[in-house]
């Protein structure tokens, strides 16, 4: 979904005159404004007439990158009021560096009751800034005089000292927009990447030169003018099941390839090529540094190995540790936060400072281990068309042992060893070693979604149905049912709640296994009683072999879908279902077996019949084979669904034996 | 109480060190452990009235975490503004043992503004920290104090924090002067709080609580101030942030709201004025008057949360919101209020509570504490009419679910008023269904459905649809019909003084009746399946609370092909019982298959005791809801 837009520096630049590129502030059209819906999309709650950045690197003091914004957008009701309210997030990395807004002007137009235009200026006295948090400031206002029907048009310019940070542009957004244009001027002395993510093309896409447009102290350059446009950008609808949506918004960003200092003249490569990564990677304080503080675990190690003889078991007493010893706070990076001593000192750290300590502990304990740098599912795949850090998100570790490879995260207590969190399961992770050049790899999930339930039951005389129910769950099934079952205080409180959340059934006697026990099967073997049929008195009773593990809904609604079904992993459901009936009981019409696949091996429901006088088996199996389904695919999946849910409405009807 | 005051000067000098024995895990009661996920060993909260421009607020805790669940009684979150300014924060974390293994202070903490995803504008801000310990239990004792520059808000104490969290004593003193006038109010606590004076001459009161036993979340369940203790505590006599007052009932509590917050900020520029005069002129009824301003308002405003300036008790100008076009309920009901006065319509500013859950102000005990939100109240002769003024799309006259039967004070200038809000009564609070379909051959459902939503379910439909595909998207989850394809959706709210929601869709749905052999099986009740029970609960400890009533009534008749009998028994369910009754059949006549269903919710308080009852009744709806329909051939 990312194309290299083959414009960057380099490509011949036409020299043309700069032309003001912006369209007016503060003019309307009577066309504009007596627009009731918008042609294209006629649903939509509002549409973005018209809107123009602009981004340079000025030539004042500190080169600041300045970017300017400009949006004219029409509101057909209100439903999409909530586009008066604007917020600016401002960034700022301490009192001495940070962006800054100014130069605000808004602008409501609208129609009065006796149908003249009124324009609505915006009193700057109502901009509230906001501190939200250590890094970022908010700047809000809201629009005055919003009513059916009016325009609303603001610009902005922020100053920003992070000069080799291009802003990145948006061209999709939750409203249609007519025209969407993006300006950016970069002196010579900068070289950025542009990627252009999502589908959708660039209508407007130009590259020219101005001369002499950028000089401090001096050194004089000519800049290169790229201009990005879009027209008739549809709205983004976000669909169920899928990846980051980020993967598909269109959009334009920039990566900074490399710079000379405008003052100094030295030249400075950022990543280029993967080589140039690695180096840095390794030399970094809070990557590389860390990856080599062995030391501190030189105490450690022994007692955490204590009777770890193998490999294996090695890898496996260490993972346990930090799954044990310090809790995650929930900060993703790549880079260490507050390094691997502080840590295991504090029992506290970030993704990097948990994970890249586990690959120096094993590493420690001669085990050979790489880092793996990754974007986690909600920011969106990596870009892989030139090599750059900037979108990784994430790192866990990769150990090697005894020829196989395992992927590991210790940042959540309950993971197998492993077995990576949902979240990691994102195309590709790239590979980071001390010692090799680095390599893709692919974060696929080792393990299913998998859970068998095997019911030995009999029908009683009374109606109720006795007997023991088994529940194994493996795999991503086991890690979410060890989460449900800590979140109470103890499994005799997990055991009461199920048993007071099914009201027709009585667990009698519970035993649940391997709760800790990550690496095995999670078992569950319940004793029960459930109220069936109220009595036995009628002849022919009908009951149904899904009755506790009953699809009723198709998880699929739209007709037809735009964006791939991506569900992390496979799964596999198996359900065997024994049943004794009374003596003189016999079943009216056995089920004949069932056998559906998807196409491709993509997956497949089945069901199986089988008695012996007054016992009988039913069993059925889901599996779904892919962890990702195409759009291509999804009438099929969506198709298997139906299937499944028809069957399951079929009853078996048991009768006395006339 | 000396005794008291002499415990938190050593805590407050360094309480580290000293009879670490009671931070011992193992010495916890063994009764207060089921349920628990964290005991509160000791809490002390005093508040104290230094003068009206000062109040100091202490809070000294010591929890024990018993497991990861109880983490969220290690996280420690101080509220603040420019006018509350926070100080002293610290702590110590210790482990099973009572060994002291870390310390904490202020510069541990994380500070991040109050965004609460629904305000635009807020000044609050929290101050947040969370110790991180691997090994359980372990305990924390901290302490921290909120200087804050007023003497109105001293502080509910609620000291039942959250579920699962077992109390082994806590404690609420409140400090002043000897003649320092305060009223307080008790919630479900037995006996008089201490009151002493101190060495220093101050007088001091104590409420506290002992051995309490952790409480699990029960399904309706009442409102925690139903059942557990609480204590309100309001001055007679404070200073707000620059504004004093005095009260001592509603009355004066709404005189001083109008006489200080509301007075002369509902001044209107003079052309907003002509525009109402021109607007209204020709109206003859008060009442329709009314309506044409309202929506006008609605018409020409919208909400934006703006929880600025005085602690968000005073609204924008009526001026303001004027000429900006937004505010907030405070400023669009002030601005609402306004307008209604050029076309002299008189009306009261009213505070209630908001929410689902509904909440009356108590009768006895006026404070500003009470109160979330503020309505507009018309007092026409024997036709009080109530207005929301936060929604753009509310039918005149239409307040919902969020301020419905509930006590709110009206603002008026000879004082407040208690009065009470309409309430939706289950019996008009209906949603009716009605549909005539065709079971094709193949299986495929198809025919049209409608729908009439009444009461508090008006909202249950949106009342301007939006984005017809979008509409078309929310509908299908509405229903869990599988294979739901709707061809045509209109929804149409009549807004008149009793608004009616209409819901018509004709769809169809291929695979409804699912085939096996020469049986068809499909499900009677099509739209309305009740698929969820609420839990039972074992030695439930509150009484049953049903919030809001309602009824629910679906017809739905089948045409099925022809030469077919009914294969199943025919469905027969008549339940009654004191919160509710519930019918359903299905029957076959002819080629017709008859559904009917009726479920009527009655709201109410009923005794813990018929607590099962209830869970039998909605487990036997959902079997009813279940009932397939086998038709064979003949």
């Amino acid at each position: 979904m990312k194309k290299l837009l083959l414009l960057a520096l380099g490509v011949v630049l036409m020299h043309t005159p700069v032309l003001a590129s912006d369209f007016p502030f503060g003019n309307f059209t009577v066309e504009e404004m007596s627009l009731k819906a918008y042609e294209k999309d006629k649903t939509a709650n509002a549409v973005v007439l018209n809107e123009f950045g602009k981004s340079w690197i000025s030539s004042g003091d500190g080169i600041p990158l300045i970017h300017e914004y400009h949006i004219k957008i029409k509101i057909f009701n209100s439903k999409a009021f909530d586009k008066g309210n604007i917020e600016i997030p401002l960034y700022k990395s301490d009192n001495n560096s940070f962006e800054r807004v100014r130069d605000i002007e808004a602008v409501t137009f609208y129609t009065d009751d006796n149908g003249g235009v009124q324009r609505l200026a915006f009193n700057a006295s109502n901009i509230i800034r906001e501190n939200k948090n250590k890094y970022w400031d908010v700047v809000k206002f809201a629009m005055p005089g919003l009513r059916d029907g009016c325009i609303i048009e603001y610009k902005y310019t922020i100053e920003s000292p992070y000069t080799l940070n291009m802003k990145d542009w948006t061209f999709q957004t939750d409203i249609p927009k007519i025209n969407s244009e993006y300006e950016v001027h970069i002196p010579g002395f900068f070289n950025f990447k542009a990627t252009l993510v999502g589908p959708l093309k660039l209508t407007k896409n130009t590259g020219d030169l101005e001369r002499e447009c950028f000089q401090v102290r001096g050194s004089k350059s000519d800049c290169s003018k790229l201009v990005f446009g879009m027209a008739d950008v549809p709205a983004f609808i976000e669909e169920d099941h899928m990846t980051s949506p980020k993967n598909f918004i269109a959009a334009i960003d920039f990566e900074l390839n490399d710079y000379v200092d405008p003052y100094d003249g030295t030249k400075h490569v950022k990543t280029q090529t993967w080589t140039d990564i690695d180096k840095s990677l390794k030399q970094s304080d809070s990557f590389g540094s860390q990856l080599k503080k062995s030391g501190v675990f030189k105490d450690k190690l022994p007692l955490i190995l204590t009777g770890a003889t193998d490999s294996l078991s090695k890898a496996r007493a260490i993972y346990a540790y930090f799954q044990k010893n310090v809790k995650c706070n929930n900060i993703y990076g790549i880079w260490s936060d507050n390094g691997v001593r502080k840590a295991l000192d504090t029992h506290s750290g970030s993704v990097a400072d948990i994970n890249l300590g586990l690959v120096t502990a094993l590493n420690a304990a001669g085990l050979n281990t790489e880092a793996v740098i990754l974007a986690t599912r909600d920011h969106g795949f990596i870009n892989k068309l030139y090599p750059v850090v900037g979108g990784f998100n994430y790192v866990v570790a990769k150990v090697n042992v005894n020829n196989k490879t395992y992927l590991l995260d210790a940042t959540e207590p309950y993971l197998p060893f492993g077995m990576l969190p949902e979240r990691c399961l994102n195309d590709q992770g790239r590979v980071m070693s001390l010692n090799k050049p680095s390599y893709w790899i692919d974060m696929k999930a080792s393990q299913k979604w998998a859970r068998t339930y095997a019911m030995d039951l009999t029908l009683q005389p009374n109606g109720k149905l006795t007997g023991v129910i088994k529940n194994f769950s493996m795999g991503y099934e086991a890690l979410s049912k060890r989460k449900a079952i800590k979140k109470f205080n103890s499994i005799d409180e997990y055991v009461e709640n199920l048993d007071e959340k099914n009201t027709k059934l009585k667990i009698l006697k519970a035993e649940v296994l391997n709760v800790d026990s990550l690496d095995l099967p999670l078992s569950e073997v319940y004793e029960v009683e459930i109220n069936l049929f109220d009595n036995m008195n009628n002849n022919r009773m009908a009951f149904n072999p899904f009755f506790l593990n009953q699809i009723s809904e198709n998880p699929f609604k739209l007709a037809e879908r735009t964006y791939p079904v991506d569900w992390g992993a496979q799964s596999d459901t198996k359900v065997i279902l024994t049943m004794h009936l009374p003596e003189g009981y016999e079943i009216e019409n056995p089920p004949k077996g069932v056998s559906l696949g998807l196409p491709n091996s993509g997956g497949r429901f089945l069901t199986a019949f089988d008695s012996q006088s007054t016992t009988f088996t039913f069993s059925h199996v889901i599996q779904l084979n892919n962890a990702i389904y195409s759009s291509d695919e999804y009438p099929y999946l969506k198709e298997l669904f139906n299937k499944i849910i028809q069957e399951q409405k079929s009853d078996i009807i048991f009768r006395k034996k006339s | 109480m000396i005794k008291y005051i002499l415990i938190t000067g050593i805590l407050l000098t360094g309480f580290a060190g000293a009879a670490q024995n009671k931070y011992e895990a193992s010495t916890i009661p063994k009764e207060l452990l089921p349920y628990a996920s964290a005991v509160i060993r000791n809490m002390e909260i005093t508040s104290e009235v230094k003068d009206l421009n000062t109040s100091i607020y202490k809070h000294h805790e010591v929890v024990t975490v018993l497991n990861k669940n109880g983490d969220t009684n290690a996280g420690i979150e101080i509220w603040y503004d420019k006018n509350r300014r926070i100080k002293n924060i610290k702590g110590t974390v210790y482990d099973e043992f009572g060994k002291a293994v870390s310390q904490f202070s202020e510069r541990n903490f994380n500070d991040y503004s109050s965004y609460d995803g629904f305000s635009m504008f807020t000044d609050n801000r929290i101050k947040y920290y969370k110790p991180a310990v691997v090994n359980y239990p372990y305990t924390i004792d901290y302490e921290f104090e909120i200087s804050s520059k007023q003497s109105l808000n001293v502080g509910d104490w609620k000291p039942i924090t959250e579920v699962g969290t077992a109390i082994e004593k806590s404690t609420y003193t409140f400090i002043c002067k000897p003649d320092f006038i305060i009223r307080y109010k008790q919630l479900n606590y037995a006996g008089a709080p201490k009151e002493s004076i101190t060495e220093k001459g101050l007088k001091t009161y104590t409420w506290e609580v002992a051995n309490v036993k952790a409480i699990r979340s029960e399904p309706f369940g009442p409102h925690p101030e139903m059942y557990q203790p609480i204590v309100k505590v309001v001055p007679q006599k404070f200073n707000y942030l620059g504004y004093e007052g005095s009260f001592t009932n509603w009355n004066e509590l709404g005189k001083w709201v109008y006489d200080k917050l509301l007075a002369g900020r509902a001044t209107l520029p003079p052309a907003t004025v002509q525009n109402i005069k021109s607007l209204t002129d020709t109206i003859k009824d008060q009442k329709l008057k009314a309506k044409a301003i309202y929506e006008y308002m609605q018409r020409k405003s919208r909400y934006v949360s703006i929880q600025v300036g005085i602690g968000g008790l005073q609204p924008f100008t009526a001026a303001d919101v004027d000429a900006l076009s937004y505010g907030d309920c405070k400023g669009l009901v002030n601005y609402t209020q306004a307008l209604l006065a050029a076309a002299d319509i008189p009306s009261y500013y009213c505070i209630v509570e908001a929410g689902d859950l509904k909440r009356d102000l108590m009768p006895d005990f006026a404070s500003v504490a009470q109160g979330n939100h503020i309505i507009l109240c018309l007092p026409f002769k024997n036709d009080t009419t109530w207005l929301e003024c936060t929604r753009q799309d509310s039918p005149f006259g239409y307040l919902g679910d969020f301020t419905d039967d509930r006590r709110v004070l009206a603002c008026t200038a000879e004082g407040g008023k208690l009065m009470r809000t309409p309430k939706y009564s289950a019996q008009e609070s209906t949603q009716i269904r009605k549909a005539v379909l065709e079971l094709k051959p193949d299986g495929e459902l198809a025919g049209s459905m409608t729908t009439i939503f009444d009461g508090w379910k008006f909202d249950n439909r949106p009342v301007n649809p939006g984005d017809i595909n979008e509409e078309i998207k929310n509908t299908k989850k509405n229903y869990g019909i599988n294979n739901l394809e709707i061809e045509n959706l209109q929804l149409k709210a009549v807004k008149n003084l009793k608004p009616v929601n209409n819901e018509t869709i004709k769809f169809s749905a291929r695979d409804y009746a699912s085939q096996a052999g020469n049986t068809y099986y499909f499900m009677a009740n099509l739209a309305n399946r009740r698929t969820n029970v609420p839990r039972e609960v074992k030695n439930r400890t509150t009484n049953v609370y049903i919030n809001r009533g309602y009824t629910d009534i679906d017809e739905i008749t089948y045409n099925v092909p022809e030469g077919f009998k009914l294969d199943s028994k025919p469905l027969l369910v008549n339940l009654k019982k004191p919160f509710g009754t519930f019918t359903a059949t299905a029957v076959k006549v002819g080629n017709q298959v008859v559904y009917k269903r009726k479920l009527e919710v009655l709201d109410g308080v009923y005794p813990k005791e018929q607590y099962q009852e209830l869970v039998d009744f909605f487990q036997a709806i959902a079997d009813a809801d279940n009932y397939k329909v086998a038709l064979v051939k003949n």
